[in-house]
């Protein structure tokens, strides 16, 4: 099979391509080319992968625990279809909205930069290949943040560069003491070597902790997710759409990869630890957003809140939570990036996202209004949208595995984000612009956004198709999860 | 060897820590530099220290005694690390010049002013 490197190897054809170009114009239409074709690499993976269940491709034809391997199963397919959309519409979004200073200075080099680690890491059938497709990853993301260097945005870099750093130092020290005791870094040869240990001489492997800690960083879990709040409200709207929707779910990625194939044997020790970093992210990021009154600020700390979901998903370590947990991935991702979509136009308009300095956003246009709706009460869990499905799905599984505390957390967690989702519509789209003290301080741009709009409308069809469809897609994540909870047949595949 | 090599490491952890949590930005970055490095010599320690040959297999001959060589692969890993954090290191100077140009300061208390009171 020779789709896979294809994932990776498009966007740096296009890394490559837009450093010889200088048009602006050129360099829009070549990067939404190259957006629709990694699209439809996706989809094929994802057709390829549905039918044959897993796709391998050995690099240079060298052996599976020697070589580098890449490896797509249908969790990562479908990771990698949902990441392709993401990218997509924030693609067609950045061609009207990021000014044209910083599209003539290769803005799209480093989003695909992005992209390239964000396929890798979907791919990656090794656990060092993975740490450096997260540097790749974060390499784009770091310049992506700092990109024009105004004053905030430095403030944001600074703080997402210096942590986001240390979690790799962990991630790499985890990897080393790893490599150390096992003798591997191929994750099937990893998984068939923990499973061949059989009798664990101590609960403490500093290396999986470590691994963990990085994962944990990464994906902004509770005790750790500090940066991602202080940094995401900075950058240009898109770029904090494009983060929103991909960074944060590569290490919830990873993490469940992980855990899936070798961490599972120290259950006894991890899973609560899981179970409760889950159900903390949930309720402190939800608690601490109803305190925010910045559109962006309060749509970051619903990203911790929407992770923990995730989280307690994976902990719940069945086949039903296993595969909510991916179909609430797949819905977060979609949602959450839509609603920084409309963020951005919001911002373009008013030149602010302070909620008291807002108003009447909707007579000022009501499609946007609209996708907004569509997007923050998926979020919140409002059926037909896909967040009804998925938050029904883990607390479905939840009652299942006879957690029940845990269920109704989750149910109480949802009626939050509904307040803070009704707060941002009632300041934002509802209510009269404040009255007239700051007069100056209300602008109204009135400028085109038909691009941002079309990116943004494919991403709220996404949501409603699979709200309205979630039959097959749930029916999808199962098998996905099916096949994660089997890591003999990962194994096999892999090495065999 | 391995002790030596060990608490070398622990005191550039403690240093790089130390560093990272000091208020100037000059010194969180050598901090970030300090514990980059340790990670690295992590890595090599992890990796088994052994005064043997390198993994070569002589010509002619099909097999080697692994016993008399040493692993390659923390190397190459080590390698790979750093050619990243030299990356990452050209990235983090010029961030730090953009931010002395605004600021004219290396006080990294000037990162407070879009945080909510």
């Amino acid at each position: 099979m020779t789709i896979l490197p294809l994932a990776i190897v498009t966007p740096l054809l296009f890394i490559i391509l837009s450093l010889l170009i200088q048009n602006v114009r050129v360099k829009n239409t070549l990067s939404l080319f190259f957006a629709f074709l990694n699209i439809g690499i996706a989809l094929t993976i994802l057709i390829e992968v549905n039918q044959w269940e897993m796709l391998k491709t050995q690099m240079g034809s060298w052996p599976a625990p020697f070589g580098i391997t890449l490896v797509a199963d249908r969790f990562s397919a479908f990771m990698l279809f949902i990441a392709a959309l993401v990218f997509l519409s924030v693609t067609i979004y950045s061609v009207q909205s990021i000014d044209k200073e910083r599209i003539k200075n290769n803005y799209f080099l480093f989003t695909y930069g992005i992209l390239m680690g964000v396929n890798g890491s979907f791919l990656a059938g090794d656990i060092f290949n993975l740490y450096v497709w997260f540097e790749v990853m974060l390499m784009g993301s770091f310049i992506l943040i700092s990109f024009g260097g105004e004053r905030a945005q430095l403030e944001g870099a600074i703080k997402y560069l210096i942590l986001n750093l240390i979690s790799s130092f962990f991630f790499v020290a985890g990897i080393g003491i790893l490599y150390g005791k096992m003798g591997s870094l191929n994750f099937a040869d990893l998984a068939l070597k923990f499973s061949q240990i059989g009798d664990f001489p101590s609960l403490f492997e500093p290396s999986l902790i470590l691994l963990l800690v990085g994962f944990a960083i990464k994906g902004a879990l509770f005790p750790f997710f500090f940066w991602l709040p202080a940094s995401y409200h900075t950058p240009p709207p898109a770029v904090s759409a494009l983060f929103a929707g991909l960074l944060t779910k590569v290490g919830i990625y990873s993490l469940i990869r992980v855990y899936t194939l070798f961490l599972h044997y120290y259950d006894y020790f991890w899973n609560p630890i899981i179970l409760w970093i889950g159900i903390l992210s949930m309720v402190v990021g939800v608690i601490t957003a109803t305190s925010q009154y910045d559109f962006r600020k309060i749509l970051s700390f619903h990203i911790i809140s929407q992770v923990g979901y995730v989280i307690i998903g994976l902990a719940f370590y069945s086949v039903a939570g296993l595969a909510a947990a991916i179909f609430f991935l797949g819905h977060n991702m979609l949602s959450k990036t839509n609603v920084f979509l409309v963020a951005g136009w919001v911002h373009r308009e008013r030149d602010t996202l302070n909620l008291k300095n807002l108003g009447d956003m909707f007579n000022k246009n009501t499609l946007w209004g609209v996708i907004f709706f569509i997007s923050a009460f998926s979020l919140a869990g409002l059926p037909p949208l896909s967040g009804f499905a998925g938050k029904y799905l883990i607390i479905k599984a939840g009652i299942e595995n006879n957690q029940i505390l845990v269920a109704m957390v989750a149910l109480f967690v949802g009626l939050f984000t509904l307040f803070s989702m009704v707060k941002i519509w009632i300041e934002v789209f509802w209510k009269k612009s404040p009255e007239q003290a700051d007069k100056e301080n209300i602008k109204s741009n009135n400028l085109p956004y038909g691009y941002m709009l079309s990116g943004s409308i494919i991403l709220a069809f996404a949501i409603i198709v699979m709200g309205v469809w979630a039959e097959p897609v749930a029916a999808f994540c199962e098998k996905a999860a099916t096949d994660l909870l089997n890591s003999q047949k990962y194994i096999n595949f892999v090495l065999g | 060897m391995e002790l030596i090599l060990a608490i070398f490491i622990g005191l550039l952890y403690a240093s790089g820590v130390y560093l990272v949590l000091r208020r100037s930005i000059v010194k969180v970055i050598l901090g970030v530099f300090v514990l980059a490095n340790a990670t690295n010599l992590i890595i090599f320690l992890a990796g088994g220290i052994k005064r043997n040959g390198a993994p070569f297999i002589p010509e002619g001959s099909e097999q080697i005694d692994v016993s008399t060589i040493s692993d390659p692969l923390p190397q190459a890993l080590i390698l790979t690390a750093i050619v990243i954090g030299l990356g990452i290191a050209a990235y983090i100077l010029a961030l730090k010049y953009r931010y002395f140009e605004i600021t004219e300061t290396h006080d990294l208390d000037q990162l407070s002013k879009t945080d909510q009171k």
